[in-house]
C-alpha cells in the first residue's frame, strides 16, 4: 500500500518564487485544475442554496464571491464563506437580479417578437439588431456589475457607472464567457443522458467562474479610477469659469 | 519563563527500559540538540516532552509546572515533525492556521498571525497551494510556519532536516538558526547527525543507550569528550582510537602505540597519568592532527614522526582523507590535497600530541576529565 501512502506523502515539484506567472487561458486552465474539487463542492452548494427559487440571485452572489477568491488565488473557507456572501448579498442580489432579470427578459422578448416579424418585413431588421445588441449588452453589464458587487462595497448607481464603464471598455472576454457557458449547457443537452452529471458536477460552478475570470481585469481598472470630484472639492472660483 | 526540567525521567515498555532516569536542564530561550545514534532514545525523550508519549517515571518541569499529566495541547509547545505531517486535503494556509481555529481564534488574529508566519519563512506565495504541489524544503517551511503561529514558549524540532537532500539541508540549518534568534523561544532539536548538532547548538545532549553521555557546548565535547562513545560520535571523519600503553620516559610520559612513542602533552594532570603507567589504555588522536610537515605553530615537544602504510585515498577536493594501516589497525587521517602518495607504499607523517585524548580501557572514560 505504499502507492497510497505516497499519493499523499510524495514530494512534489516545489512552487518557484519567481517563475512568470501565467494569463489569459493557461491560467484559466490552471486555475481550474488547481480548484476543481472546490468548484465541484461549490456547484453542489449553489445548488442547495438556489434550491427555494427566490434565493437564485444571493445564492449566484455567493458563487460568485467564492470563484472571485479562485481568480485572485486568496484562501477561502468554502461553507463558511459561502453563507457569509450569502447573507451579505442577499438583498443587494436580489434587486439587481429582479432588475436585470425583467430587463433582459424584456430584451430577450423583443428579440424574438422582431425576429418573428423580420421575416416579413426586412425593415425590422434594425430594430430586431438594436434589440439584439441592447440584450447582450444588458448581459454583459450584469455580470460586470456582479462582479464588481463582489469585489467592493459601493453605492447602488456607483456600481452600476463604473459597470457601464467596464463593459465599454472590456465587452469580448465577457461575452466570450457567456458564450462558454453557453456551450456548457449546450453540451450538457446534446450528450444527455451521458451528460446528467454536468449541472450537479460543474456546469453552475465553472461556468460562474468563467463570467468572474473574465471581468476581473476590467472591475480591477474602473475600481482603480479616481473618484468624481464632489462639489466640496470644486476651487471656489470654479462656478465662475468661462468657456472659451 | 520556558526553562525545562527533566528529572529522572525514564520511559519503558514493558520490560524494555529505553530511556534511563534522564537528568537534563534546558535555560528558557536555548537551542539545545538530542544527538545520538538510532534506537538511543533521543526522539523518545522529545515525545515525551511533547506529550505524545506517557512519561513512566521521573517529573517533567516547563516553567516551573509539572506537567507530567498536562495533555499536549496545554503545555504550549509546538512540535516539527520529520515527516513534516502536514494535513494533505487543507491548504498551506489552513494547515498553519488549524492550530489557532482550533483554540478559537478570532479570524483577525488568525489571517494576521499566518501572513506575518508565511512572510518571516517566504512562504507567502504558497498559502493557497496544497503541500503534494510543494518540495521537501516548502514542506518543511511550512511544517515551521505551523508551530510559529501558535507563539509558543518551546519549539520541538524531530529531525525535520532528514528528509532533504544535503544542499537543501545546509540551506535550512541556517533558517533555522536565524528562526531560533528572531522567535527568541527555547528549541529542542532531535538528529542524528553531529553536523547539524555543531553548527546549530548552544548546548548538545549526547545520547546513547537511553543514557546521557555528556551535555556541553559544541566545541567542548569536540575537544574534552567524557568517554570514548563521544569523542567517537562527534567529529567526521572519526577520532582514531589506538590501543596504546603509557610509559615514562625521564620526566615525561609518552603512549607506546605499536612501537611508535607519542609523547603526552606537558598541559596534561600528571597525577590522572601516574595510575595508568604500565597499563593499556586507548589513544584518541583526530585525524587533522596528522601533518605531512610538522606545522610551525606546534611546540616539537608534543610532535613525533608517524610511518603507516597508505591503503585508500579519498580526494574531498579541500583535503583528502587518507586510510592508512599501522599493523592491524586502520587509521584515518586529513592531509592536504597536493599530497602524493600511491595506494600500499609507506606514508610519513607527523603526528601532533597536543589534543591528545586518553581513555580508560575498561570503562572507556577518559582519564584527563
Amino acid at each position: 500500500m505504499q502507492w497510497l501512502r505516497e499519493m499523499w506523502t510524495k514530494e512534489g515539484p516545489g512552487i518557484s518564487k519567481n517563475a512568470p506567472k501565467k494569463t489569459g487561458l493557461a491560467l484559466f486552465g490552471q486555475t481550474m485544475a488547481r480548484e476543481g474539487w472546490e468548484m465541484v463542492k461549490l456547484n453542489i452548494l449553489f445548488i442547495l442554496a438556489a434550491l427555494f427559487i427566490v434565493t437564485i440571485p444571493a445564492a449566484v452572489a455567493a458563487t460568485a464571491r467564492i470563484c472571485l477568491t479562485h481568480v485572485e488565488d486568496r484562501n477561502t473557507y468554502l461553507l463558511r464563506d459561502f453563507c457569509e456572501a450569502f447573507t451579505r448579498y442577499f438583498w443587494r442580489a436580489t434587486a439587481w437580479g429582479l432588475g436585470f432579470g425583467a430587463a433582459i427578459g424584456l430584451g430577450a422578448y423583443a428579440v424574438i417578437t422582431y425576429a418573428a416579424i423580420a421575416r416579413d418585413n426586412v425593415l425590422l431588421v434594425l430594430p430586431l439588431m438594436t434589440a439584439v445588441v441592447v440584450t447582450v449588452f444588458l448581459g454583459v453589464l450584469a455580470c460586470h456589475l456582479l462582479v464588481l458587487m463582489v469585489m467592493r462595497n459601493l453605492p447602488a448607481l456607483t456600481l452600476l457607472r463604473l459597470a457601464a464603464i467596464a463593459s465599454f471598455m472590456r465587452p469580448l472576454p465577457v461575452m466570450a464567457a457567456m458564450l462558454f457557458v453557453a456551450a456548457l449547457w449546450l453540451a450538457h443537452i446534446l450528450l444527455y443522458p451521458v451528460s446528467v452529471f454536468m449541472p450537479a458536477a460543474f456546469n453552475f460552478s465553472l461556468g460562474m467562474f468563467a463570467i468572474v475570470f473574465s471581468a476581473h481585469r476590467a472591475a480591477e481598472t474602473v475600481l482603480d479610477l479616481p473618484p468624481e470630484p464632489t462639489r466640496s472639492d470644486l476651487k471656489p472660483e470654479a462656478g465662475q469659469a468661462k468657456h472659451i | 519563563m520556558s526553562s525545562i526540567s527533566l528529572r529522572k525521567l525514564n520511559k519503558t515498555y514493558g520490560a524494555l527500559t529505553v530511556v534511563h532516569d534522564i537528568d537534563l536542564e534546558i535555560d528558557d530561550k536555548e537551542f539545545i540538540i538530542l544527538v545520538g545514534p538510532s534506537g538511543c532514545g533521543k526522539s523518545t525523550t522529545l515525545r515525551m516532552i511533547a506529550g505524545l508519549e506517557e512519561i513512566s517515571g521521573g517529573e517533567l518541569v516547563i516553567g516551573g509546572d509539572m506537567v507530567n499529566d498536562v495533555p499536549s495541547k496545554d503545555r504550549d509547545i509546538a512540535m516539527v515533525f520529520q515527516n513534516y505531517a502536514l494535513y494533505p486535503h487543507m491548504t498551506v494556509y489552513k494547515n498553519m492556521a488549524f492550530g489557532l481555529q482550533l483554540r478559537k481564534a478570532p479570524r483577525d488574529v488568525i489571517e494576521q498571525k499566518v501572513h506575518e508566519a508565511a512572510r518571516i519563512l517566504d512562504i507567502t506565495h504558497l498559502l493557497n497551494r496544497k503541500p503534494k504541489a510543494l518540495s521537501g524544503g516548502q514542506r518543511q517551511r511550512v511544517a515551521l510556519g505551523r508551530a510559529m503561529v501558535r507563539n509558543p514558549a518551546v519549539f520541538l524540532l524531530d529531525e525535520p532536516l532528514s528528509n532533504l537532500d544535503a544542499k537543501l539541508r545546509g540551506t535550512m540549518r541556517a533558517e533555522i538558526t536565524k528562526l531560533h534568534k528572531r522567535l527568541d523561544a527555547t528549541f529542542i532539536y532531535v538528529t542524528h547527525d553531529q553536523i547539524e548538532a555543531m553548527t546549530m547548538a548552544d548546548r548538545i545532549v549526547v545520547m546513547s543507550d537511553g543514557r546521557i553521555q555528556q551535555v556541553d557546548t559544541p566545541q567542548n565535547l569536540y575537544d574534552r569528550p567524557i568517554n570514548m562513545f563521544v569523542a567517537g560520535f562527534i567529529g567526521a571523519p572519526q577520532m582514531n582510537m589506538l590501543p596504546s600503553v603509557i610509559e615514562r620516559r625521564g620526566e615525561r610520559y609518552v603512549a607506546v602505540f605499536n612501537g611508535r612513542d607519542l609523547p603526552l602533552p606537558a598541559h596534561v594532570d600528571q597525577s590522572r597519568i601516574v595510575p595508568y603507567v604500565g597499563k593499556d589504555i586507548v589513544v584518541g588522536i583526530r585525524p587533522e592532527n596528522f601533518h605531512e610537515l610538522p606545522p610551525a605553530d606546534i611546540d616539537p615537544a608534543n610532535m613525533a614522526p608517524f610511518e603507516a602504510v597508505v591503503d585508500l585515498a579519498e580526494p574531498m577536493g579541500s583535503e583528502i582523507h587518507l586510510n592508512i594501516t599501522v599493523g592491524e589497525h586502520a587509521l584515518t587521517v586529513r592531509v592536504s590535497p597536493r599530497f602524493k602518495a600511491a595506494i600500499g607504499s609507506p606514508a610519513k607523517l607527523v603526528v601532533d600530541t597536543t589534543n591528545m585524548q586518553l581513555f580508560d580501557k575498561e570503562t572507556q572514560r577518559s582519564i584527563l576529565y
